[in-house]
């Protein structure tokens, strides 16, 4: 080999940046998740190991209402968005390239693209006048809004699967004859599924961990995990909030690597 | 997956039912409500209050503007009551309906934001001065030299609250200002105090309960229920009022015009009102509530509170900020950036 091709971890400092990069990243999620063992309640003292917190934090009713709610959107929600991000990836690669594609990507990114504070402002004025309509304040406008910002998470990693795929299988399906719908069904799907299923796991951790939408959105009584939070923070944080973070962390951190597995490439 | 799902079907009904009978919305600040005083309540009513967080009065604001909320009763900030007032988002009470209006204490009835109390009940109320570890100044602290005119003891180890309206209106008053002001002159000597002083501080941050309950600060400029727990963590902590004029906050509850159920709310307006209520209103949050008599249902630790039950000789020394004008949030964000660089 005459030169060695261009590689960044060959960059002069490329160990110091990237060890730098990744301490300012993960050392204040250690010190969170330390701190939820702590036993005193004040946050930069250290005298022992408790589970306590973990267990107040169990104990308490408002948390217990917040997780179900969270759970309860973010499930409903994930589900409507790939439901909608499947069919727009079928939509936008199964057919020949149309004029205005790139304008209906950006459309269909939007919420990747406008800025949270701006989408929830948007939804409190349109959703406020149709409370008034109809006096209506359930779940669904949580649903709804949670289910719209989600779309784009799921239809990015299902478009990925779905162009990776090998056309000629479908191809090969229609020459045996059959229809376009057995095809969909027998040939595509299948090969997509994990495509799918990763987009809905990442649909439901963006869901879960929303606050600024939600926070605009929410009726009376619908305080999600996340802006159940951001509440507390009005008074001292105690550990029981640590606590609260690191089970959504690893909650969280679970679903992504699951996410991980399934859109490795040679799977 | 069957409990799931039904589960989920009550979290749908349920919340449509926000005017049924026997129900009241509270909006109020988060971990703000004790959850005693709530099962109190319905016990005594047959009442469910359900309550939903809020964590800034701006957010409040705008959702109640937005209409279709479905609250009954919300908790602003004093500079917040008049806004309200103004745009017609809460309601004069009736008070025929809240017997124990009379005990308001004298001091918080006629209030410059809520005149004769006709629009809001107390729930909660604090101050803003400076907390001293006495073990390593023990000078003069209720003053605002504390922190402008740093003692030699206390160069480097004092910290400052990063809230504007705080520590602006703290320095102006300290100049010898009204808070709000927009007097240059006034405003000029506020700011060079406050260049000057602020090498000697060891930082602009939160965390004064932690910091200075670990001993890492000994002073900061820092609101009374912080410096509570602080002094519960080390005794020889201290909590000043500046004698040249101190912010003090309260939280107090309104009528919203929308509201659904305006009779449980009123009856939950009168039982906040009751002594004995308000006192658990003040041992779940750890501020005092502007209800006369209710310091013999406050826990032990709080009754005797000097940073609760602020003394006598600097309780006039206490100001309500008001809502600034424009030009004078103006000054204010200007002396401020200037401060942050």
């Amino acid at each position: 080999m005459a030169e060695r091709s261009f590689s960044a971890s060959h960059l002069p400092g490329f160990t110091v940046v990237a060890l730098a990069v990744f301490t300012m990243l993960y050392v204040p999620i250690f010190i969170l998740v330390a701190n939820s063992f702590a036993v005193t309640y004040s946050a930069s003292l250290w005298d022992g190991l408790t589970l306590d917190w973990y267990a107040k934090a169990w104990e308490n009713e408002a948390v217990q209402s917040a997780t179900l709610r969270s759970l309860v959107i973010a499930l409903s929600a994930s589900i409507i968005a790939t439901f909608c991000a499947t069919m727009a990836a079928l939509g936008t690669t199964r057919r020949r390239a149309f004029k205005g594609q790139t304008l209906i990507y950006v459309m269909i990114n939007q919420p990747l693209m406008v800025p949270e504070i701006v989408t929830a402002v948007a939804l409190l004025i349109f959703f406020a006048s149709i409370k008034v309509a109809t006096g209506y304040q359930g779940l669904g406008y949580l649903i709804a809004a949670h289910s719209a910002f989600c779309i784009p998470f799921a239809y990015l990693p299902i478009r990925a699967r779905l162009e990776g795929m090998d056309l000629s299988l479908e191809t090969a399906a229609a020459d045996l004859y059959a229809s376009p719908w057995m095809t969909f069904r027998r040939v595509t799907l299948p090969i997509l599924a994990p495509g799918i299923i990763a987009g809905a796991m990442l649909a439901f951790v963006i869901s879960l961990d929303d606050v600024v939408i939600t926070e605009f959105v929410k009726s009376g009584g619908q305080d999600t995990l996340p802006t159940y939070m951001m509440g507390q923070l009005r008074r001292a944080m105690t550990p029981e909030v640590n606590a609260i973070s690191s089970v959504l962390l690893v909650l969280t951190v679970l679903l992504l690597t699951a996410f991980f597995f399934l859109t490795r490439k040679n799977d | 997956m069957t409990r799931f799902l039904t589960a989920t079907a009550l979290l749908l009904a349920s919340s449509t039912l926000a005017s049924a009978e026997g129900q009241l919305q509270l909006f109020n600040w988060g971990n703000y409500t004790s959850p005693e005083l709530l099962a109190k309540f319905e016990a005594e009513t047959g009442i469910k209050v359900t309550v939903t967080d809020y964590d800034s009065n701006d957010s409040a604001l705008a959702k109640i503007e937005a209409g279709g909320h479905g609250f009954d009763l919300v908790v602003p900030t004093h500079q917040y009551v008049q806004i309200f007032v103004e745009k017609g988002l809460i309601v004069p009470l009736d008070l025929t309906k809240v017997p124990n209006h009379g005990n308001i204490a004298p001091e918080w009835m006629d209030v410059s934001w809520d005149p004769g109390r006709a629009f809001t009940i107390p729930w909660q109320w604090g101050t803003t001065g400076v907390a001293v570890d006495t073990a390593v100044y023990s000078g003069d602290i209720n003053t605002s030299e504390v922190f402008l005119n740093v003692p030699p003891e206390l160069v480097g180890k004092i910290n400052i609250v990063p809230e504007m309206n705080d520590i602006v209106n703290l320095a102006v008053m300290w100049a010898g200002g009204e808070p709000c002001t927009e007097d240059l002159e006034v405003l000029k000597k506020a700011r060079d105090a406050l260049l000057a002083a602020k090498p000697n501080w060891i930082s602009m941050d939160y965390g004064a309960t932690e910091k200075m309950s670990a001993g890492e600060w000994k002073g900061s400029v820092n609101w009374n229920g912080s410096t509570m727990r602080i002094r519960l963590a080390v005794p020889t902590v201290s909590y000043g009022s500046p004698k040249e004029g101190y912010p003090v906050w309260m939280d107090s509850v309104a009528m919203l015009k929308d509201a659904q159920n305006v009779e449980e709310a009123y009856q939950f307006l009168n039982f906040i009102a009751q002594p004995e209520n308000a006192g658990m209103i003040s041992a779940f949050a750890r501020y005092a509530n502007g209800i006369a008599g209710s310091d013999a249902f406050m826990p032990e630790d709080m009754k005797t509170a000097p940073e609760v039950v602020i003394p006598e000789e600097f309780k006039a020394a206490g100001v309500f900020i008001p809502t600034c004008s424009p030009k004078a949030q103006e000054y204010m964000t200007a002396i401020w950036t200037e401060l942050q660089k």
